[in-house]
């Protein structure tokens, strides 16, 4: 797919020129707040000012909302197709949307719930199409460009508008501050001082066309060629010590491309001690330690669904001015790996890239974007790895899980439920067909479900389980996002005489864990994603599962729907498919 | 120092959610990482907030308390010693 225009919308600036000529200068608006939101640690975070949030607000819109639309509207202006058209999908990125919204005693999402969020932002800018919202914890800005392409390639849409976005409050400082992620002055990526990241709030958009759309070169467009999701199967939050799913990320966008035929690599970059590791380590198993990387935290800190989105942007207007921009906060190497981190900006003579991104849950991303499309030694697209013959295959089912209060339906069969009534109805289940994973107990309820219903689901399918495989993704849906961890993990910070953020409860505020905690139990390395809608919409969540089989390397589909309100309301519904006539 | 070993025991199964274990299940000299109890770096986070919570010990990063965090009895010896209520 091509990129036809761009947008960032940050403290830095409002346009994607004005935030590259800020980096080039070396500029940052990461500023250490203390006693505010009542926090009693200080943070340091890079946020719109008062001011700046206020200019931009739309009327009945929230700030998160507003950024976005904003963000929208100026990368629109450069696009001359349009886009209230049936052939174009609105993609919104976003790791916890209006959360800053939330106040103890909630029991109404609606003010904040993302799919509401984007079905008002959609409104607002006159899109036709029901939104999708990408919910993939940190890595969901580059997973909202990788459902793009597969939905561009696949030809179920022309054109996609793609933006992510993230405020940032109390909710999130104080979770990322209770997992000791934090570091209360400037982020230094990949420095040997790194002591963890810096929270940020900005908007990034990019408008893009399918290749058919742009036809021949692209014009001299940058073209994203190639995008991949893997998943470490490790560890909710700590990345795998081989970066398995980071690398694999890399394998899948690499494949036939020379490290001589790259320009650099723009990292995730977080600045904690785990991460840039792994990158390293990641980077080192690919082959592409020696190539010249650089890291944008130290200018935005980590603007969670934004980063992806925001960073390849600026990645590609920098290479537009022959530009590598430096690693701000960057200065003595401090991973185990001999790396070519650039401290200062730098020339680049060929503009082709990777990015790469990692998030909670296990997540990695990795894309691969060359100034038109790629002519290497050999063709980057969906052309070269497409073998699989796809076109006019439907989704086949092979087995259904429902799980709902007092009821239990394995392919369309009632099952037994327990005779007991000492434990809730999910742990009795647990207790009853599962009973040898005790991590089950420190699940969510979102992810309780999730988990059972996949272990039912795999329980029917039959066979070996517990081996590595990356050729089933892992995609679930649903409406109300992480709504019951939101209120659960907001109890811990609302009394400040009885402030005890809760790392664990936190964790489970990223409505992704759930096809986390499932591809760890199953060592499932291939995608996992989680995405938030307006309203359940199955001919859409068809279209993406449908997209996601054309992947060569996927042959197998584990999605659903997937809500969990409160202990008495929940609903997960999930299927195993394949392709097939 | 018995009893707080118990009461240790207690206050991590529920901070924990180590459903199906009882006070009498734990080892208070086994490892609580690894082969032992089988914790891991988020459980150690969530040791890290009671102690705060319960006996008012701040610990300001993680690897501090992976450091203490060598068995049950490990903690109690530093509880009992920093306690700060």
């Amino acid at each position: 797919m091509y990129k036809i225009s761009d947008n960032i919308l940050s403290p830095l600036g409002v346009t994607t020129k004005e935030n590259l000529r800020a980096v080039l200068d070396g500029r940052s608006e990461l500023i250490r707040h203390e006693h505010i939101w009542s926090m009693p640690e200080p943070f340091c975070a890079s946020m719109f000012t008062g001011g700046q949030s206020e200019s931009m607000q739309y009327s009945g819109c929230s700030r998160m909302e507003s950024f976005a639309i904003r963000s929208i509207y100026a990368a629109l202006e450069g696009a001359s197709f349009e886009y209230k058209g049936l052939n174009v999908v609105l993609i919104l990125s976003s790791a916890k949307g209006n959360v800053e919204l939330l106040r103890e005693g909630d029991d109404e999402a609606n003010c904040y719930r993302l799919g509401a969020s984007a079905r008002r932002i959609a409104d607002v800018l006159g899109f036709a199409n029901e939104p999708v919202v990408v919910s993939n914890a940190c890595i969901s800005g580059v997973s909202a460009l990788h459902l793009a392409r597969l939905l561009l390639d696949s030809g179920r849409f022309r054109y996609a508008v793609v933006c992510g976005v993230d405020v940032q409050s109390a909710f999130v400082v104080s979770g990322f501050q209770s997992l000791k992620a934090t570091s209360a002055s400037p982020c230094r990526p990949f420095d040997i001082c790194r002591s963890g990241l810096n929270l940020g709030e900005a908007a990034a958009t990019m408008v893009l066309a399918g290749d058919d759309v742009v036809g021949g070169e692209g014009s001299g467009s940058w073209h994203i060629g190639r995008t991949s999701v893997h998943n470490d199967a490790f560890h909710l939050t700590s990345p795998s010590k081989n970066a398995d799913g980071a690398y694999a990320a890399l394998s899948d966008v690499l494949d036939g491309i020379g490290t001589d035929e790259l320009g650099f690599v723009n990292l995730h970059g977080t600045a904690t001690m785990f991460n840039d590791q792994m990158e390293a380590v990641a980077l080192r198993r690919a082959g592409l330690a020696s190539l010249p990387a650089n890291g944008l935290k130290g200018y935005y800190g980590h603007t969670m669904g934004a980063a992806g989105i925001l960073e390849t942007v600026l990645s590609m207007a920098a290479a537009d001015e022959g530009l590598l921009p430096g690693t701000l906060g960057f200065a003595e190497l401090g991973v185990s790996v001999p790396l070519n981190i650039t401290s200062d900006a730098r020339h680049v003579d060929k503009p082709a890239f990777v990015k790469m991104i990692s998030g909670f849950g296990g997540v990695n991303a990795a894309l691969f974007a060359s100034k038109g499309k790629w002519r290497g030694r050999r063709a980057a697209g969906p052309s070269v790895k497409m073998s699989k013959p796809s076109a006019g295959q439907k989704l086949k089912v092979e087995h259904t899980v429902r799980i709902e209060p007092g009821k239990v339906l394995v392919d369309d069969r009632l099952m037994a439920l327990p005779d007991e009534e000492t434990h809730s109805f999910l742990t009795a289940i647990y207790r009853k067909y599962v009973g040898d994973y005790p991590k089950f107990y420190k699940m969510d309820l979102l992810a309780k479900l999730g988990f059972l219903a996949s272990e039912l689901l795999l329980q029917a399918e039959g066979g070996e389980r517990f081996s590595v495989r990356s050729d089933r993704a892992v995609l679930l849906f649903n409406r109300l996002g992480s709504f019951h961890a939101d209120k659960a993990y907001m109890k811990t910070i609302s009394n400040p005489d009885n402030y005890f953020p809760s790392p664990s409860l936190f964790i489970y505020t990223l409505p992704n864990i759930v096809t986390g905690e499932i591809a760890i139990r199953n060592l499932y390395q291939g995608e996992t994603s989680f995405y938030i809608l307006a309203e359940r919409d199955e001919p859409l969540m068809e279209q993406i599962v449908g997209a996601t089989l054309e992947e060569p390397q996927i042959q197998s589909v584990i999605y659903g729907w997937v809500e969990a309100e409160d202990e008495t309301h929940f609903c997960v519904d999930i299927k195993l498919v394949r392709l097939g006539q | 120092m018995e009893d707080l070993i118990l009461e240790l025991k207690q206050e991590i199964i529920a901070a924990l959610n180590l459903e199906e274990m009882s006070p009498e299940d734990i080892d208070a000299d086994a490892p609580l990482f690894g082969d032992g109890l089988g914790l891991d770096s988020i459980d150690a986070l969530e040791i890290i907030v009671l102690l705060e919570k319960k006996y008012g010990i701040k610990l300001s990063n993680a690897s501090e308390g992976k450091a203490i965090f060598t068995s049950i009895r490990a903690i109690a010896e530093y509880v009992s010693q920093n306690r700060k209520k």
